[in-house]
């Protein structure tokens, strides 16, 4: 057990040479990739183990630096431990092996700073530098004042925010800089939430629907959107609102001053549009629901179906539905003069690194998703000022 | 109808995947053969798997054989489960995608399936929504392309109703000489537009071959000695274990240096030598890889003693068993001169490369699978550290894998710790976007290329032609000069001891890859 940065990294070299000479003796050669510092912050033991089991599987499409710490601030005496491991993938006949490497902190008892003043000797220079935070929403957390300027992005996941709708306006005003908090501001990192990463196969297969020529002018003029959500279940309402936030943001979409009405757990957002053809210059009413749906184990990451519909002048229609099969959606579009298009599309479940690796590719901002989240939160001040 | 707005997708931006190809109808020609449940048909279903083709998407296939669409379904669905990288197809995702397969059974000269599959086409456009877009496959016997090709156009098959789009993908070989490659050209540009055709070298579909592209253009390091004044010179391997298995009658026709050369390893030459394109899109780099190939000197005939080197196997070992030798394969003339290794010598006649020798070596039943492309540079110009015990400091090797696991190797000069010593040493870096997961096959990215209308990964007819006015001079070289002595490498050698030979002859010798 070692506690101080010289220690850390003698201990790392020493890994790295067993690491090479244990290789060596199975006939193969070993190669250390590090493509960015992930730091990640764990508040239990198992909590750790899960997100280091997550950080072994990202090494497939990101070895790295990894610093996972175990934060538990409240419990007993102050005590500081840290220990090394290689991740290591098994390689291919003939290849070298592809390792990334890992180091724990364990503070008990401790402050934001003494850990901060740890972890920043550790990060590798010229790489990127991630914080994932799992859990609640972790925006007050000290450890991102004590990294700003440093971190180039942060990683949530809403899915696990106690009081979502709240957590959801706090995380709008993090990612627009407007928040007095740690680490927010001006410099602030860029933000991901793996819970929006989950809507990607949903995206894209509304995305699509317009990709075919004859179908996008039906885009312009969409009046009626209806969302059905798991209500019971992590994460299923914000999915939705940021779904919904998505459409408004892209299609230019407003809503009108106290537009947001709640039922139990049906929402309801009045919006207007930009008219087009005859009306262009006006502006069209358009609503969305959000509708609670009864827990379903094949609804796909936590929605079960997408209705988009215009029916001024020219009838049109484009769903996408949850179906039998726990991994497929039925994608069905429907316009006036042109053939019904249906088929299944597979909607998988992607596990955390999966998602991970998904936010790691982006090298800036998401601003497709800052835009989505700005109208989603618009949507939650709504809801929960009446 | 109602009017557009704009023509872009405002749901398209900031999402991850680019934009999918309008719904179309693909006609596989050939669609009984084994391309077609080996490749063609899986890399469609896992694109469908990962939603890259829309909804409506369609496949009709062309062949002679009395088949039913049942048929046709079941065994394509054999032919993903055993063929597709994704392993065994999820069921209903597959009903769906067989929903919109069909058979249609035709000799390929018969003008009467050509009408029926014309109608055929328009009822799929008017149940499935594909809108007219249509991509004709041939996945055929060459002999059978011109045949096809006249019959779609005598049928206004070259042409889309209602303003959609047709193209024509085609297989290799594409020719066999110049005249033939010319003649095909002709032949299929008297019926479509340049635009329309799509011809295939699934070597660029490898994401390996297209990181190349990457490697040069995305690093700017190397661009100041990406040339004669720091290259010695530059090595092109592709080294293949397997004899011809069961192709002996197709490849006893065309050997080794219509194969292999003509095709993938001109592609690597091209990639490795050309000017960056003033942009990414397709006639920009087609036009790079254009000059490059106009800028390569022909060997004449009466030079090839000089600058090629062909061998053919015999028996021998390969991985510690006995292999036999190529003469005694299925479909081979027991007295075949056909060619199983070549190795060539060329120059770039521009100024970044005058007087840089690109040496080709490729070959079957040699000791190891591997691509590689090794750029040698020069030695440094003063021996400082003469008086150390090796005082031939060894030059700088750039070594870029491509295949069977991608990465880049620099080799070095250092010193031994302790010691006066100066020694090699290599330092190995991967520069793919994965570490280990498994890259879509080169098919699905050329299909869906050639569906969103992108022909950069495609051949070009210019290219395709100088390309072949490199290679035809050289078979007329061999054809008149004397019988070789084949076979003259036993399998599982590098090839004859004549390539060594013509390595030495320069005072270099192949690496070992
Ligand atoms: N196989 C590969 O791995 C591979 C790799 C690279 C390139 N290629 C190229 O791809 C092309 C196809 O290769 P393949 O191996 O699939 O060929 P193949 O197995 O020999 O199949 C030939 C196909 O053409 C059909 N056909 C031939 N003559 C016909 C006629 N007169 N009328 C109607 N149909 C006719 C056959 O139909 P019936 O059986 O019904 O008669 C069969 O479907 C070739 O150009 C080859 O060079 C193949």
């Amino acid at each position: 057990m070692t506690t101080d940065i010289v220690t850390i990294e003698r201990d790392l070299q020493e890994l790295w040479k067993n690491n090479t000479a244990e290789a060596a003796a199975a006939g193969h050669s070993t190669t250390r990739a590090l493509t960015l510092n992930l730091l990640a912050r764990a508040s239990s033991a198992d909590e750790a183990d899960a997100m280091g089991a997550v950080i072994q599987e990202l090494t497939a499409s990101h070895p790295c630096r990894a610093v996972v710490l175990i934060d538990q601030p409240a419990t007993g005496e102050p005590q500081l431990e840290a220990w090394v491991q290689a991740n290591c993938l098994l390689p291919a006949p003939g290849a070298p092996q592809v390792c990334g490497e890992q180091i724990t902190i364990s503070s008990r008892g401790g402050r934001a700073g003494q850990v901060a003043s740890l972890m920043l000797p550790l990060l590798v220079p010229d790489l990127p530098v991630v914080l994932w935070m799992a859990g609640d929403q972790p925006f007050g957390h000290r450890l991102l004042g004590k990294l700003r300027g440093v971190l180039d992005r942060l990683i949530v996941d809403s899915a696990g925010f106690a009081d979502p709708i709240r957590d959801l306006v706090t995380m709008a005003a993090f990612d627009a800089g407007d928040t007095p908090g740690p680490g927010a501001g001006p410099d602030s990192p860029a933000l991901s939430d793996l819970n929006w990463a989950r809507l990607t196969p949903w995206r894209e297969l509304t995305a699509q629907f317009f990709d075919t020529r004859p179908f996008l002018p039906h885009l312009h003029r969409l009046d009626h959107v209806e969302i059905d959500y798991v209500a019971a279940g992590d994460g299923g309402l914000l999915r939705a609102l940021m779904l919904a936030g998505w459409l408004a943001s892209s299609l230019g979409w407003d809503l009108v001053d106290g537009g947001v009405s709640r039922a139990g757990e049906e929402i309801s957002l009045r919006m207007v549009r930009p008219g087009v053809g005859a009306a262009s210059g006006d502006t069209r009413p358009v609503t969305i629901s959000l509708r609670p749906a009864p827990f379903d184990n094949n609804a796909l990451v936590g929605l079960s179906a997408l209705h988009m519909r215009a029916v001024d002048h020219v009838l049109a229609d484009f769903s996408v539905e949850h179906t039998d099969s726990p991994t497929c959606a039925r994608t069905v579009a429907q316009a006036d003069g042109h053939p019904t298009v249906s088929r299944l599309a597979r909607v998988e479940r992607a596990g955390a690194a999966d998602l991970l690796a998904a936010e790691l590719r982006l090298l800036s901002r998401d601003r497709t998703f800052s835009a989505a989240l700005q109208a989603a939160a618009g949507f939650a001040r709504g809801i929960i000022v009446p | 109808m109602i009017d557009t707005p704009t023509l872009e997708n405002p749901l398209r931006s900031g999402l991850r995947l680019g934009r999918t190809p309008e719904p179309c109808t693909m006609v596989i020609f050939g669609a009984t053969g084994d391309l077609t449940s080996r490749k063609l048909v899986p890399a469609l279903y896992n694109l469908t798997r990962e939603r890259r083709i829309p909804g409506g998407f369609s496949v009709v296939g062309f062949a002679r054989r009395d088949w039913s669409d049942d048929f046709f379904r079941q065994t394509m669905l054999e032919g993903v489960n055993d063929n597709s990288r994704s392993g065994k197809v999820d069921g209903p995702l597959w009903e769906s995608f067989a929903a919109g397969m069909s058979y249609h059974q035709s000799n390929f000269d018969d003008s009467d399936g050509y009408a029926s599959l014309r109608e055929r086409l328009d009822v799929i456009d008017q149940e499935r929504g594909t809108g007219g877009n249509r991509v004709f496959y041939l996945a055929t016997p060459p002999e059978s392309y011109p045949v096809i090709i006249r019959q779609l156009g005598a049928h206004g098959l070259n042409v889309s109703p209602n303003g959609g789009w047709t193209r024509i993908i085609i297989e290799k070989p594409f020719g066999h000489d110049l005249d033939s490659a010319r003649d095909l050209n002709a032949q299929v540009l008297s019926v479509f537009h340049e635009d329309q055709v799509y011809r295939i070298d699934h070597y660029l579909g490898k994401e390996t071959v297209q990181n190349l592209m990457v490697f040069r253009f995305a690093n700017g390091i190397f661009e100041p000695i990406w040339n004669r004044s720091q290259i010695d010179h530059v090595q092109i391997t592709v080294s293949e274990t397997v004899g011809v298995e069961d192709r002996g009658g197709y490849y006893d026709q065309s050997g080794a240096m219509r194969d292999m050369i003509q095709n993938h390893m001109m592609q690597l030459l091209t990639l490795t030598a050309m000017e960056a394109p003033v942009a990414y899109d397709a006639n920009s780099v087609r036009d790079e890889k254009v000059k490059v190939l106009r800028a390569v000197r022909p060997i004449a005939p009466a030079d090839v003693a000089r600058y090629t080197v062909r061998g053919q196997y015999g028996p021998g070992n390969m991985g510690g068993s006995p292999a036999v030798g190529y003469r005694t394969g299925r479909g081979i003339n027991p007295e075949s001169q056909t060619e199983t290794f070549v190795a060539l010598k060329l120059f770039v006649d521009n100024w970044r490369w005058a007087g840089v020798p690109f040496y080709l070596r490729t070959g079957k039943r040699l000791p190891r699978r591997a691509s590689e492309i090794s750029v040698q540079f020069k030695t440094a110009p003063h021996l400082l550290f003469a008086d150390s015990p090796t005082n031939d400091i060894e030059p700088n090797v750039l070594s870029i894998k491509i295949q069977p696991d991608e990465g880049i190797t620099l080799k070095v000069s250092s010193k031994v710790p302790g010691q006066g010593q100066i020694r090699p040493v290599t330092m190995d870096f991967r520069y793919g976007t994965t570490f280990g997961v498994a890259s879509p096959e080169a098919y699905e990215r050329l299909l869906l290329d050639c569906m969103l209308g992108d022909g950069t990964l495609f051949t070009r007819r210019d290219e395709v032609e100088a390309s072949w006015s490199l290679i035809t001079p050289i078979h007329q070289g061999w054809a008149a000069g004397p019988r070789q002595e084949f076979p003259n490498y036993e399998a599982g050698d590098w090839g004859p001891a004549s390539a060594d030979e013509f390595m030495a002859r320069d005072g270099r010798a192949w690496r070992r890859v």
